[in-house]
């Protein structure tokens, strides 16, 4: 389960098809929210076919939140609110196990992730609730043969302090799981920028690799370059933005249309800035000598050229993206040691630090703040390095 | 409050039985060794009338699930009504031997491979236990019987509590039982859904550091229970002392990790700890 996996949002299936076929990407998250039960069906075989792995993230975030997509699935009558959750009797229960029994064994997932709401600091409700979710599935996956992920979606009421997440992370790793999908919910911002939020997301990262299972970060986006370094096995990489971090708000019924991209250019993810610049416009401002820096390029960027002033096809930026990502990650993932791989990340954002900074140097400032946040995961992870030693000490001790 | 009868009321109560001796009594229980018509040796324990049937059958459950060499065996509980007053009785496998309080003497630190030698079968014996999803919870010297060969053996599971059902009591008094010097810093608060297999591993950690560096690792004689609770809750004293401080990285590291104040940064497992302790023995 080690490198890149495709988290899905809408409209990811053929996307995530033609990506595996030029080769990147170990797996597949299936996402209920945007993917039907018999879409699912056919989509993982083909996927398989492509020897991708599959897993299905059932997504009990918000656990009454549904949409047609969701009803699609036989597990659906089992969405309902926290509370009425609570209260579920073991029968119910029983029954919720066989419909995941039904839905992994269907698309012969390579593990099962159990299902659980959004942890939240103080409701040890929803902490035993989803000690009860995860004894149902772990049952199941024991019984299919494969491994059981406990879902850890941590809300912000817990990611924003060191004393809840230790709180939250003692109870939580009680769980006798084969593994970890981790979700971590950040500030609102595009992509997380703070040293403190990063640096908590990595230690919580870290403490859940010292248990010795697997750990997938779920809704990693760009942030993944990070999460080898802290320990995680597998990264899921959607081309959204809103897959960039875990977000509740994605399972909330939606009170007005939210706006979209409308006719923006697309964005152009440079390796080397560890980001995005707008293409053309941002681009052609820029003296060829760093434009040949800055265009980093994939099976998806043919038609990107230093001089181009046509617009781009969006989704082929999408899938230059993800791509550009994943194939970075297969780098960094070359060694199995957090600490080489913490400090592969470290290199890359040296560099990613110095163009921006050379950009600067010529008056092009870039939209959507896409440099603000290179220099502080750069210090989160030095500090992870050397706070955080016996943790990987720890780690190379256990494997 | 330990339940004492005398050897000749127990005699008179189970004439079936050849009494040998009165064994240290336990938390509402009399101990005896005690001969079978077979000639078999047997630990006999006498259960205090008051005491908590629902406990006594948690105890009977965690031992009837399991079969460990590194676990006390039960071998039958009986209910009787012997001379009209109700007798709850249980027969454990009598343990020749000494018990880990003998190897544990203050000043004096036990060699690595004899360390190694006693904790990787008793660490087996826990994940036994882990897999049962039954937690001691009293975790001390005296609960670790040593037969004649140095094979440990984990007894008294009167304070266990089993995972996979409620426990039985509601209030904070439910986490706060056990032994207080082997107590983790979650016994201290007293709240029982903080209550894992981890919280035996604090207690290893313990044993395990007694073992090493020859003293316990928070508590000093005179120490109050408060003292005793800050310093397990709060001091990283333990860390500093010179016998530590000599201990090869490896030694340190899971030592370290087994005395840690929040349960996530335990080790996951006594599994784990085991695999640890075999690297450190230095198996493939």
């Amino acid at each position: 389960m080690r490198g890149p996996w495709h988290q899905f949002g809408d409209r990811s299936q053929r996307f995530a098809l033609e990506l595996l076929q030029s080769g990147a990407g170990v797996g597949v998250v299936i996402s209920p929210r945007d993917l039907s039960w018999d879409n699912a069906k056919d989509y993982s075989q083909q996927y398989h076919g492509l020897n991708a792995q599959v897993l299905i993230d059932q997504q009990f975030y918000i656990p009454d939140f549904s949409n047609p997509r969701m009803e699609s699935y036989p597990i659906s009558h089992h969405r309902i609110s926290i509370s009425q959750l609570c209260q579920i009797p073991d029968a119910k229960l029983r029954d919720l196990s066989n419909q995941l029994r039904i839905i992994n064994s269907e698309l012969s997932t390579e593990g099962l992730i159990a299902p659980a709401v959004v942890y939240e600091a103080g409701r040890q409700d929803i902490f035993q609730l989803n000690e009860r979710l995860f004894s149902a599935s772990k049952l199941v996956g024991d019984d299919l043969g494969i491994p059981t992920f406990a879902s850890v979606m941590l809300g912000q009421s817990i990611t924003t302090s060191d004393h809840t997440i230790d709180v939250a992370l003692s109870q939580i790793t009680s769980l006798q799981s084969d593994g970890w999908y981790l979700g971590f919910q950040f500030e609102d911002e595009r992509i997380p920028s703070s040293i403190d939020s990063v640096s908590r997301f990595c230690q919580v990262s870290l403490t859940l690799a010292c248990t010795g299972n697997p750990v997938l970060h779920a809704y990693a986006g760009p942030l993944a370059l990070l999460s080898f370094g802290a320990g995680v096995t597998g990264v899921c990489i959607g081309h959204f933005q809103n897959l960039w971090k875990f977000s509740p708000r994605r399972w909330q019924v939606r009170t007005s249309q939210q706006g979209g991209g409308g006719d923006a250019p697309p964005r152009f993810f440079s390796t080397n800035l560890w980001g995005t610049i707008i293409y053309p416009d941002e681009l052609v401002q820029l003296p060829l000598s760093l434009i040949n820096r800055i265009i980093t390029p994939s099976p998806f960027s043919s038609s990107v050229t230093p001089s181009a002033t046509v617009p781009w096809s969006r989704w082929e930026a999408n899938k230059h993206l993800v791509y550009s990502i994943c194939s970075t990650i297969d780098s960094i993932t070359s060694s199995n040691d957090p600490r080489a791989n913490a400090n592969s990340a470290i290199q890359i954002l040296d560099n990613a630090i110095s163009l921006h900074d050379d950009i600067k140097n010529h008056e092009v400032y870039l939209a959507d703040n896409t440099d603000a946040y290179q220099a502080n995961w750069r210090e989160a992870l030095i500090n992870l390095l050397s706070n955080n030693s016996s943790d990987y000490d720890y780690l190379d001790l256990i494997s | 409050m330990p339940y004492v009868i005398p050897i000749s009321d127990a005699e008179l109560l189970f004439p079936d039985y050849t009494f040998i001796t009165a064994l240290t009594p336990g938390e509402q229980k009399a101990a005896f060794h005690v001969k079978d018509a077979d000639g078999r040796d047997l630990c006999l324990k006498i259960i205090a009338p008051d005491f908590s049937i629902d406990r006594l059958e948690r105890e009977i459950i965690a031992l009837q699930s399991l079969s460990h060499p590194n676990v006390v065996n039960l071998i039958e509980y009986t209910f009787s009504t012997k001379r009209g007053q109700p007798r709850h009785y249980i027969i454990e496998e009598f343990i020749e031997g000494t018990d880990l309080s003998d190897y544990l003497i203050a000043g004096q630190s036990l060699s690595e491979d004899r360390t190694l030698s006693i904790f990787i079968p008793l660490v087996e014996g826990l994940s036994a236990l882990g897999r049962s999803r039954i937690v001691h919870r009293d975790l001390k010297p005296s609960n670790i019987r040593i037969r004649s060969d140095e094979t440990p053996v984990i007894i008294d599971f009167g304070l266990a509590r089993l995972l996979n059902l409620p426990d039985l009591t509601a209030t904070a008094e439910g986490a706060a039982i056990g032994t207080p010097k082997y107590f983790a810093p979650e016994q201290f608060a007293g709240t029982k859904h903080d209550i894992d297999h981890r919280t035996d591993l604090f207690a290893l950690g313990i044993l395990l550091y007694m073992a090493l560096v020859g003293n316990h690792p928070f508590f000093q004689t005179g120490m109050s229970y408060q003292d005793l609770h800050d310093a397990v809750c709060n001091s990283q004293d333990h860390l500093s002392v010179d016998e530590y401080i000599r201990l090869s990285p490896q030694w340190k590291l899971l030592i370290g990790r087994l005395l840690e104040k929040h349960r996530s940064r335990r080790p996951s497992s006594a599994s784990q700890v085991a695999q640890i302790l075999q690297k450190i023995r230095g198996d493939s």
